[in-house]
């Protein structure tokens, strides 16, 4: 009996192994995603099956870096381009060529295929705020249109945000802003929208989740997670801020697949027309980016080549993004995720002291305001710092360039910036408090 | 016999027939050694590691303790493993009194549903008492209209603290009533017949005899709640080290060897506080019961009494049940947002997830059920190494076992992949990927449980017993398969139960070894479902199945051990 | 310690497990200063009938009385009885001294009191030295006479002993009983003992009451009970007994076979009770009365006497003799004849000899 129930699994193993050869693709999308793609792609490939692992986009990095030694990977399937640039750098993608008719090279000015191949956009995401409509009803709060709004000081504890280490897609709604605005002006406005956060998610998905629930009034977040909520039934609308970058999710096959025909097939399929339309399904709603689909797209879906759609799309840079990868990820939980509470408490202070001294109208108190802002908003370190590869080496996993001098581990500079970080928003609060103490 | 308080031991050491059982031995350890010691190792070597040159170096934990945050991160899991313990204590310490000082009705509802806690699978449970406790959850949508004010339950640590002493508390309630249940009925006799009697009597005799059963208890809880992720995880706590740690291993590209000496941490403090708990027990085993029973005198209830009694169990099981209750409400409802309750209810959900369960259940059933049978019979074989022969170093397979304990589930599961990746067996492709080690890793984590239970039966199987056996013609290997094996039935069943009914709803290192849809268990199948907004209701309907399929089992184990003790309590065991 | 000992009265005692009777209607008066012992076999209901009294076990119907106060509605800890537990229940989780002072801190004694209260307790057992001990490092007779000093470090009215000998080796048994008694001597107080031993019960106790089924067979003096018992049961429980079935007529007793005892007995079927020592055995000597022909059949040496299985009657009596070197002891198969002392025979009153229920 025992013996039989042990035996089964693997005679279903082997009856698997004898019928078409499975793709099996490592993906970050839901299963809400994948169980269409996977219908469709089986029933226009008869020769070919689907076989899906789910992990979130970084543990996928990490899975394939873990078994590169001896990879059983087809496809790497996931939103976040700089995912795909680690991957490529890292050699775990393979080159190839798939049929890509209609689509263009260029959405938005960012651009949608790695120009080498290794890599190709299949979807366009834009990045936005989602709300939950009971939630602002019920607190008479205001809709959000740009992320400046999300800075206000009745959004104090409303917002939702999940860490760009821990979400790609985050990691890219950071970068779009410091790219839009420049680094200290991007780094103020996310410390401003930081400082009314309830929460720091650790999965993207956390906050969607927080939003739909109820937990939060507003997160950020990429389209399809707003898109879908809305259309599964939850009382939730998107927003695309004007400063917004379109990016593409991306799919790509992994070096040394073991079965390269079957994940050529599945990436020709997702570019094609009929790949295309599935993205259009209310539970995935993501953008297609083959233009002649949208043709069949429903009534008010978003469409990023029309005219209208996010005026002040920026000219994503790939480049500086992908150099300064990890280093903006450490940098955003140093100052932000691991000392939400410190960040918290300094500008709730900020925004007392301001509602207590309204447009400047005592001098005195205003300059102490200002000084807790700059100390609010200052950052360790520079673009340039940033830029520099000698401190951009601290955080990286690859010692592709041994001639590259570090400057240190990685432990003592986050070290030191929380130090730096702690202090600054300790003295803040402290300046805040004297200046909404003063009449 | 002579009748001491203090318990009986066999006189060892005693070698009759030592090479079958060394040998049985030595595999074990192997095994241990093979899917424990060393993938652990490949995992925490990496502390030890300067990231650039490779060279050995102790920079790394001097970087840990210098920093601020990971100081912080570490005072603030002390503080949150100890305090779950006293929150958990006062949830587990009336429940236990009241089942097994009293005769009434209660006591079965509490000995069927305390274990129910335990088997929560991740993700679902936090969504759950986010929906209920959170801070626009149902109680406080309700607080705030009816009273104007909230609280802050799932906030910060407290959050961690309440929502982990919900879940962990069952494993004091488990040892504490066992141990009181093994008190003899004279112990507190004596004392009454002294003067002693109410909350004196229990603070002053039954509390201290019951003490290595809390203190077992309570330390798995501080262990447990100091290794744990998933909560603070959900409930985006992250200056802990247990959050620190996973993110910086699984963050991308980062190679940042804090996440390891992270984990080295927690190893080396779970098997610190596993040796303090080891020390503080030790010459302190107190079960009292002389001649097969006795145990403390039940008492009946007035029927004040009995009201009073059944609204602390209602209160206490409505708490630790919430996120089961909470979890059904989500599995029938439709959209539930910044409401009390569903907006409606459905049976969508289960149509939903119906179509699928079948591959997660039938996963589920094997890897766990494979796992708690490589469990009861490493543990049985353990159990007899330790207790009953004189091999050297049968102390460490014990050790061994138990330091499985200490080992997050991450940790294990990375150092899988580590380790057998490489490995190709023809047939099956890379090891790492192949459905066994899932059911293997399961066995690894769940072992401890089995092998306490497995070690508590045999505890109680007279040596003389076996003596009887091997006196009337029966060898070493015979007596022990016709003899004490029989007469474990009900404790190894126990551990059986324990292994299966956990390990069902295991998740953290599963989810680093499933290598495809087709290999997942139910809680992966939870995992994916959870993961899109149209998916949570699937996600808590499959979270329903899989507790239904638990307890069930659970249950229907429990009838089989009640029958055996019945049937036990019939023949003399006892040691006279 | 106590001079002031009281009496223990119970008053139609009846007690049940659920449906089964386990005590029923015990009458029986226990003097001040008395020591009483229980004997019966094993299920007799002794200890039941003494966790009765110290207030364990389902409550009984009926009264309690000691020195003169209803105890049976009370709690345990409400009675002021000192118990020793056959187990001794020491806690192992305290030490000696602590496991003496606890009665002493229940009963809310000062606490200067309490240290010389509990060294002169263990002082009384012989224990002092080891008083800071575990319990776990005593042996079986030490943790006897601690858990003695732990009860009557309270002072209490009566001491209730549960078998508190039968866990240890018998030349200690000897020797702790005799300890036992001097210290109830000594003291002076009212105390219940309870065993299955009639040796114990016979060395120990002023007076004691034989239990079976339930039911107090008999109450007196070791020496009354074992001269004049009243059933077959008491008989047979204390001492060897031949008990044989005949019938009282004018003659005198006839016994199955025909032999006719001269004593007189009411007319009708009778039983009476011949200890063994009350026969006294010889050689073939023409049949008369008072005397029965006999064979051996069986013969155990026990050294000051000897023990012969003899049939005789109709059934098989036992007959012994005092051992003397000289005499050749009577082989199996030798043809005897068995005479009677009529002094020596005690005419049961119940015939049947059972026990009411």
């Amino acid at each position: 009996m025992l013996r039989t129930a042990l035996l089964l699994p693997v005679l279903g193993l082997m009856a698997g192994a004898a019928g078409a050869a499975p793709v099996t693709v490592v993906t970050s999308f839901p299963k809400d995603m994948t169980d269409p793609f996977k219908a469709a792609f089986e029933a226009a490939q008869s020769d070919h099956t689907l076989e899906i692992v789910n992990r979130n986009t970084n543990a996928g990095v990490s899975f394939l870096q873990e078994t590169r030694g001896s990879n059983t990977t087809d496809i790497f399937w996931a939103s976040a381009p700089d995912a795909f640039e680690v991957l490529k750098n890292d050699g775990l993608l393979a080159p190839i060529e798939p049929n890509r008719e209609g689509i263009p090279d260029e959405i938005g000015g960012y651009p949608m295929n790695d120009p080498e191949g290794h890599y190709f956009g299949f979807a366009a995401s834009g990045y936005g705020i989602m709300y939950n409509t009971r939630y602002i009803e019920a607190n008479d709060l205001p809709v959000p249109a740009e992320w400046e709004d999300l800075m206000a000081p009745e959004m104090n504890g409303h917002v939702a945000m999940s860490s760009p280490s821990r979400s790609g897609t985050t990691h890219l709604t950071v970068e779009t802003v410091l790219q839009g605005d420049g680094w200290d002006e991007g780094w103020a406005k996310w410390k401003w929208i930081a400082g009314n956060m309830n929460t720091v998610t650790e999965r993207s998905f956390g906050v969607p989740e927080a939003v739909n629930s109820g937990a939060a009034g507003y997160g950020i977040v990429i389209d399809f997670f707003g898109l879908s909520s809305k259309a599964t039934g939850f009382p939730v609308e998107l927003v695309y801020p004007s400063v917004t970058a379109i990016v593409p999710a991306n799919v790509g096959m992994v070096a040394n697949a073991p079965n390269p025909e079957g994940a050529a097939a599945f990436v020709d399929f997702v570019l094609s027309p009929e790949g295309q339309q599935v993205l259009l399904e209310p539970a995935i709603m993501r953008l297609p980016v083959n233009e002649a689909v949208y043709a069949d797209a429903p009534e008010g879906f978003p469409n990023p080549f029309a005219e209208d759609f996010a005026p002040d799309a920026i000219a994503f840079d790939v480049d500086k993004s992908g150099a300064r990868y990890n280093l903006v990820n450490s940098l955003f939980d140093v100052m932000i995720t691991y000392r939400l509470n410190e960040l918290r408490e300094a500008v709730a202070a900020v925004q007392a002291a301001e509602a207590a001294h309204p447009e400047g109208a005592n001098p005195q108190a205003q300059a102490l305001i200002d000084e807790a802002r700059a100390l609010i908003e200052a950052t360790p370190i520079t673009e340039e710092q940033a830029a520099d590869p000698a401190f951009a080496g601290v955080f990286t996993i690859v010692r592709d360039a041994e001639d590259v001098e570090v400057v240190g581990r990685q432990a003592e500079v986050e070290r030191d910036w929380d130090a730096a970080v702690v202090a600054n928003y300790a003295r803040a609060r402290e300046l805040a408090d004297q200046a909404a103490a003063l009449n | 016999m002579t009748v001491t308080t203090v318990s009986i031991r066999p006189r060892l050491p005693r070698l009759s027939r030592p090479s079958a059982l060394a040998v049985i031995g030595i595999l074990i350890a192997a095994f241990l050694m093979m899917f424990l010691i060393l993938p652990v190792i490949q995992v925490i070597y990496v502390a030890f590691l300067d990231p650039r040159s490779g060279a050995l170096t102790l920079d790394n934990f001097s970087d840990f303790f210098a920093s601020p945050l990971f100081r912080e991160s570490f005072w603030n899991s002390l503080y949150v493993a100890a305090m779950s313990v006293v929150f958990a204590t006062l949830i587990a310490l009336p429940l236990a009194y009241l089942t097994t000082r009293f005769d009434f009705a209660g006591s079965a509802v509490i000995q069927s549903l305390g274990i129910i806690p335990l088997i929560m699978p991740p993700f679902v449970g936090a969504v759950a008492m986010q929906l209920l406790f959170g801070r626009n959850g149902t109680v406080n949508l309700l607080l705030n209209d009816w009273f104007g004010f909230k609280i802050p339950f799932m906030e910060g640590l407290n959050g961690v603290i309440f929502v982990e002493s919900i879940h962990y508390f069952p494993f004091i309630l488990i040892n504490l009533s066992a141990s009181l249940r093994n008190i003899d009925r004279s112990m507190e006799e004596a004392a009454q017949n002294l003067g002693a009697s109410g909350m004196r009597l229990f603070r002053r005799i039954v509390f201290p005899l019951a003490m290595p059963g809390y203190i077992a208890g309570a330390a798995l809880v501080f262990i447990k709640v100091f290794d744990d992720l998933g909560t603070p995880l959900m409930l985006n706590v992250k200056a802990m080290l247990a959050p620190q740690a996973y993110m910086r291993i699984t963050g991308v590209g980062i190679n940042d060897p804090m996440g390891y000496v992270i984990s080295f941490i927690l190893i080396a403090f779970s098997v610190l506080s596993l040796w303090l708990s080891f020390l503080v027990m030790r010459g302190r085993d107190y079960a009292t019961v002389q001649k097969g029973g006795g145990g403390l005198a039940r008492r009946q209830l007035s029927p004040w009494e009995r009201v009073a009694a059944w609204v602390v169990i209602l209160v206490i099981l409505g708490l630790v049940l919430a996120p089961h209750i909470g979890l059904m409400l989500l599995s029938f409802g439709t959209i539930w947002s910044f409401s009390p309750l569903p907006d409606a209810f459905t049976l969508k959900h289960y149509g939903t997830v119906f179509s699928q369960a079948g591959q997660y259940i039938t996963n589920t059933l094997l890897y766990a059920g494979g796992a708690a049978l490589i469990d009861i019979l490493i543990g049985t074989a353990v159990a007899y190494i330790v207790l009953r022969t004189g091999l050297p170093g049968r102390r460490w397979l014990d050790y061994l076992s138990t330091a499985a304990l200490a080992v997050p589930g991450v940790v294990l599961g990375i150092g899988y992949l580590r380790m057998f990746h490489g490995v190709h067996l023809p047939g099956v492709g890379p090891l790492a990927s192949w459905w066994v080690m899932i059911m293997i890793a399961l066995a690894i984590r769940r072992l401890p449980y089995a092998l306490r239970a497995c070690m508590a039966a045999l505890q109680q199987v007279s040596l003389s017993l076996e003596e009887a056996a091997e006196n009337l013609g029966a060898s070493k290997a015979r007596s022990i398969r016709r003899i004490v094996v029989p007469l474990m039935t009900g404790g190894i069943l126990a551990g059986f139960v324990t292994s299966f009914a956990t390990a069902a709803v295991e998740l953290s290192a599963t989810i680093m070894l499933v290598s495809g849809e087709r290999d997942a268990p139910l809680s992966y199948g939870i995992y994916l479902f959870m993961q899109s907004p149209s998916g949570r209701g699937a996600g808590a309907a499959l979270g329903i199945i899989a507790v239904i399929i638990v307890a069930l089992a659970t249950y229907i184990s429990q009838r089989v051990i009640e029958r055996d003790s019945h049937l036990r309590g019939a023949r003399p065991t006892g040691s006279h | 310690m106590n001079e002031q000992s009281v009496g223990i009265r119970i008053e139609d005692l009846h007690l049940s497990f659920g449906d089964t009777k386990v005590l029923t209607g015990i009458d029986m008066e226990i003097r001040a200063g008395e020591f009483f012992a229980f004997l019966g076999p094993s299920g007799s209901g002794k200890s039941t009938l003494l966790r009765a009294i110290a207030g364990f076990g389902p409550a009984p119907r009926g009264r309690i009385l000691i020195g003169g106060r209803d105890v049976a509605g009370l709690p345990p800890w409400k009675r002021d009885v000192g118990m020793v537990f056959q187990s001794y229940a020491l806690w192992p989780h305290l030490s000696v001294r602590r496991n003496v002072a606890f009665g002493l801190e229940e009963r809310r004694v000062p606490r200067r009191q309490i240290g010389p209260k509990v060294e002169a307790a263990l002082d009384l057992v012989g224990l002092l030295p080891l008083a800071d001990r575990m319990p776990s490092q005593l042996s079986g007779g030490q943790q006897q006479r601690v858990a003695l000093a732990r009860t009557v470090a309270i002072e209490p009215k009566v001491l209730l002993l549960d078998e508190p000998l039968s866990n240890l080796d018998a030349g200690l048994r000897v020797q702790t009983r005799r300890e036992l008694l001097a210290l109830q001597r000594k003291l002076g107080l009212t105390t219940i003992f309870v065993t299955h031993d009639q040796e114990e019960a016979n060395t120990t106790s002023d007076r004691m009451a034989v239990l079976d089924a339930g039911v107090i067979q008999q109450i007196g003096t070791p020496q009354a009970l074992y001269d004049r018992p009243v059933n077959r049961f008491v008989a047979r429980f204390l001492g060897t007994a031949n008990i044989l079935q005949g019938e009282g007529t004018r003659e005198g007793f006839r016994l199955p076979g025909g032999a006719t005892l001269a004593l007189t007995a009411p007319p009708g079927p009778r039983d009476i009770v011949l200890r063994p020592q009350a026969i006294r055995i010889g050689p073939v000597e023409p049949a008369s009365r008072d005397r029965l022909p006999g064979v051996v059949r069986h013969r155990e040496f026990l050294g000051s006497q000897v023990r012969y299985f003899v049939d005789a009657a109709d059934t098989q009596l036992v007959v012994d003799t005092l051992h003397i070197a000289t005499r050749p002891m009577l082989e199996p198969g030798a043809a005897v004849s068995l005479a009677v002392d009529p002094e020596a025979v005690v005419v049961l009153e119940e015939s049947g000899g059972r026990a009411p229920i």
